[in-house]
């Protein structure tokens, strides 16, 4: 299977964005939907509970997917000379950074 | 419906834990020699021919969370809350966020692992192997706790 190269610059920049852009959503609660389990009901945006708690993380991770694709679709269509310089280790250093901030964000669960 | 779905769940991520465990140790502890032992074969495996398979098994595991959690987020998380086990939920919050993230990255994690590898890549190939093994193995561990919170069938 031949993949063009422009993939490396797209897989990399998917990555790191979708990292950073699913803690945004997490954080400022930027759900693209809400799922409401008890009623197998969903809705568009952020919506408050219904019969039930809601479900904002399927909304976060549909959010985050489109951000990070479309951003990382900007950087495959940059020239090769942009993107040869853009470091592969961005794909792995942006996602630990961003793992640690959440546990720093849930301590609480296990300070308490 | 919701506990066939969940061993399938379970299944899926023992094969998935024992495809990323391989990869990443035959990428951080190579065997050097013929491998005579068990922990010695269990590092000498050819560590491209688990990458799309660990890509599969992952995307798999995770849509069938997904379809759990639901359940899930109804049934466990309230009686949790109710109990005050707060590492446990924390614990499985913190599930949801690493899987998420670790989604994120599997264009990269196949991309790097395609064949001929490329040399340039290698600490970026075998840091992503050692991120998706250290979610696989977070998330299996804290799914087996959180199953037996509740026990089977309850």
């Amino acid at each position: 299977m031949t993949v063009p190269r422009s993939f490396q610059a797209f897989a990399v920049v998917f990555a790191a964005t979708f990292a950073v852009a699913y803690f945004v959503c997490v954080y400022k609660n930027y759900a693209l939907f809400t799922y409401h389990p008890a009623i197998y009901e969903w809705g568009l945006g952020v919506q408050k509970p219904k019969d039930g708690p809601a479900m904002y993380w399927f909304g976060w991770m549909a959010t985050s997917g489109i951000v990070a694709a479309i951003v990382a679709a900007v950087a495959a269509w940059l020239p090769e000379p942009v993107t040869r310089r853009l470091w592969s280790g961005l794909s792995w250093a942006v996602p630990v950074a961003v793992m640690v901030v959440f546990c720093y964000l849930l301590r609480g669960y296990f300070t308490r | 419906m919701f506990t066939f779905l969940l061993i399938v769940h379970g299944l899926l991520a023992v094969a998935l834990l024992g495809a990323t465990t391989h990869q990443a140790l035959s990428v951080w502890l190579p065997a050097r020699k013929p491998a005579g032992s068990f922990v010695g074969r269990l590092r000498s495996v050819p560590a491209t021919s688990y990458a799309n398979a660990i890509v599969v098994l992952y995307l798999a595991t995770a849509v069938l969370g997904a379809v759990i959690y639901t359940e899930y987020r109804v049934v466990v998380r309230i009686v949790l809350e109710q109990l005050d086990m707060w590492k446990t939920n924390g614990a499985f919050e913190l599930k949801e966020h690493l899987a998420t993230v670790a989604l994120g990255v599997l264009p990269a994690y196949w991309y790097f692992w395609r064949a001929p590898l490329a040399v340039e890549h290698a600490r970026t190939r075998a840091m992503l192997t050692a991120l998706l093994a250290f979610v696989v193995w977070w998330n299996f561990l804290v799914g087996h706790v959180v199953n037996n919170v509740r026990g089977f069938g309850s």
